[in-house]
């Protein structure tokens, strides 16, 4: 369960020359609330710049909100973002893999940071492996690796420590069909297992194949907040793409 | 600290991975030392060898015999006589000759009545050799020119010497040589700490981002401090390392490398003692974390490698002009340097290889170099935990 509460993230720039300086501040996410439920997809949609990633990087305990709190798995993100990404496996499009290492190194890495039981977390990590079919190339560099391969361990990393929430940020951005669709796949079991899970998309053929709850962002802002149903039942325009488009375009 | 361990064990594994850290931490820096020792030996003989064998071409006018005799007794020496006075610089400046000796018409008349003759010696200050061996074969014929005329006086010798300096050696020559050369090794063992800092913290900061593996990293239930000293401390022992392998690649080439000077090995291997080297190690330890610290807190906003390199390269200057005032007379380890980065290593280093090190003194350096790096550390903690310029 993720309980968001008007969630703000404001960043600070500093620009000029010389001597002359101005400091900009911008909100990135503007008091931002939702909540994502146990056993449901919850896709947060909008486009580029919109604040997406800023706001599953605050759910995620990667950058400290603001304002606002928000509430993973029980734990309120301000008492401790370790307590936080304990519960949390996160997963981005670009897979985030130390290329250097193998996938035996990079979970070990992982596995150890999570301070996981030594026994659970070898069994857990040979699961993985035998179900992702990472056991042929396990000893060899990530770097040397296809896209596809390391998708396979990004999500291996991801699950290792069996997470009860799920964050998916641009998933598939930029993996090719066969690859995307193991991230569909495996969003779709975490939904089965109960898992809750968020993911952020700018593809609406996406959101419609997976998605139960929505949330549309526009410049920070939340301008839709229902389920997935509600959303298609208000639709005004002949498709789910032109009714984000005209949605954000009135906002 | 287990994070930590965790953090400092894979940062270690990845960039041992990589074929630049190899090369610039580990293999140049071993090899550096002995290179130019070894380079540096060969070259000065074949030099010197190729120039003992050079002809010199020596224009002359109005040279006595004896002295013509004495140039002529080396074969090498290549000689033209002129009756006329000529274009002495035309000549020299075309080639003809190298230099030209000009004797004066009435030199006979001169040496006869025991006057002073004066030689004018045409020559182009930069040809040391040429100008080297004439000078040596005046000296030679004017030491025998008085000689002869002591001798025609009847004048005993020790009256014509009034003085004779005689030099007693009260310093060692562990302090003496330590002194002349302690500045030039921790020239060579900084700048390659400057190098291997650099570059391992570029990568581990700015590499990662580029690599974009800096959001898995603080994704995981570990601190951005944790994070942060992983690095820094990574990048510091790959600075530390070559520093090692220097002062190592040393040791092996005075215990290998032959036709070092005997009096020059054996004051070397007077100051590399297991004290000595760990006085320094000692020191290189705060100022590797301080680099470390420095550099990271230069390139954590950087985007790219190279945006990264360019903010932090012109600090070597830093480094340098420090190092090189620690080479330069009359700048001591006193209490008005000890407490400057960089220069006091570079004085204190002297000190240690020279055996004059105040133990009062080298303990404040030591403790000013640890707050040095505890507040670099600080000022790159602060970066790092700037999520604009981590993330952005």
């Amino acid at each position: 369960m993720i309980q968001i509460n008007n969630l703000t993230k404001s960043f600070t720039t500093k620009t000029g020359k010389g001597f002359k300086k101005e400091t900009v501040t911008v909100n990135a996410v503007n008091d931002v609330s939702f909540e994502c439920k146990p056993g449901r997809i919850f896709s947060l949609l909008g486009p580029n710049g919109a604040g997406k990633t800023t706001t599953l990087r605050m759910i995620a305990g990667i950058i400290n909100p603001t304002s606002g709190n928000a509430v993973v798995d029980n734990v309120d993100i301000s008492q401790g973002n370790d307590e936080v990404k304990k519960r949390i496996g996160f997963l981005t499009g670009s897979t985030g893999l130390y290329e250097r290492l193998n996938p035996d190194e990079t979970l070990d890495f992982c596995g150890k940071l999570y301070r996981l039981p030594e026994e659970a977390y070898k069994a857990r990590k040979e699961y993985l492996f035998e179900k992702l079919g990472i056991n042929e190339f396990r000893k060899k560099k990530l770097g040397q690796m296809s896209t596809g391969m390391k998708q396979k361990v990004s999500i291996a990393r991801t699950l290792i420590h069996d997470p009860e929430v799920l964050i998916f940020d641009e998933p598939t951005s930029g993996l090719d069909v066969i690859t995307a669709d193991s991230i569909i796949d495996l969003i779709r079991e975490s939904k089965e297992n109960n898992k809750t899970v968020i993911f952020s998309s700018h593809i609406m053929s996406e959101v419609d194949l997976l998605c139960d709850d929505l949330a549309i962002i526009n410049k920070g802002s939340i301008i839709f907040n229902n389920s997935f149903d509600q959303f298609k039942k208000e639709m005004k325009a002949e498709n789910l793409t032109q009714e984000f488009i005209n949605r954000v375009k009135e906002a | 600290m287990r994070d930590l361990f965790i953090i400092v064990r894979k940062e270690l594994t990845e960039l041992l991975r990589d074929k630049k850290t190899i090369i610039n931490s580990i293999v140049l820096p071993t090899l550096l030392i002995p290179i130019l020792m070894f380079g540096g030996i060969k070259v000065s003989q074949m030099i010197s060898e190729s120039n003992q064998q050079k002809k010199i071409k020596i224009g002359m006018l109005n040279a006595p015999t004896e002295f013509m005799q004495l140039v002529e007794g080396d074969t090498l020496n290549q000689i033209t006589t002129y009756t006329e006075p000529q274009d002495f610089k035309t000549l020299i400046n075309d080639g003809t000759i190298q230099t030209a000796l000009v004797f004066p018409t009435d030199w006979q008349q001169k040496m006869d009545s025991l006057a002073t003759a004066e030689v004018k010696i045409h020559r182009n200050g930069t040809k040391d050799n040429v100008n080297e061996r004439v000078s040596k074969l005046l000296t030679a014929y004017s030491s025998e020119l008085k000689n002869t005329r002591i001798a025609q006086l009847q004048v005993p010798v020790e009256k014509m010497t009034p003085m004779v300096q005689s030099y007693i050696e009260v310093s060692e020559q562990k302090e003496l040589i330590g002194k002349r050369i302690g500045g030039f090794i921790p020239y060579i063992f900084i700048l390659t700490m400057w190098g291997g800092c650099l570059l391992a913290a570029i990568d581990l900061v700015t590499g990662e981002k580029e690599r974009k593996t800096i959001e898995t990293t603080l994704s995981l239930p570990v601190s951005k401090f944790s994070v942060l000293m992983g690095k820094a401390i990574v990048a510091s022992l790959l600075g530390f390392i070559p520093a090692l392998l220097n002062l190592t690649g040393l040791i092996i080439g005075l215990n290998f490398i032959e036709d070092i000077p005997d009096n020059f090995k054996v004051a070397l291997t007077e100051m590399l003692t297991p004290q000595s080297i760990t006085m320094i190690l000692l020191l290189l330890i705060p100022f590797s974390l301080f680099l470390a610290g420095l550099i990271i807190s230069l390139v954590a906003g950087a985007k790219s490698f190279k945006e990264a390199q360019s903010k932090a390269s012109p600090i070597i200057i830093l480094i340098i002009i420090p190092l090189v005032m620690a080479l330069m007379p009359g700048i001591e380890f006193t209490w008005a340097t000890v407490f400057i980065p960089v220069l006091n290593i570079g004085l204190g280093v002297k000190e240690i290889m020279a055996g004059t090190i105040n133990i009062g003194m080298y303990a404040a350096m030591l403790v000013s170099l640890i707050l040095f790096a505890v507040t670099a550390i600080y000022f790159s903690y602060k970066k790092f935990s700037d999520e604009n310029a981590i993330l952005g």
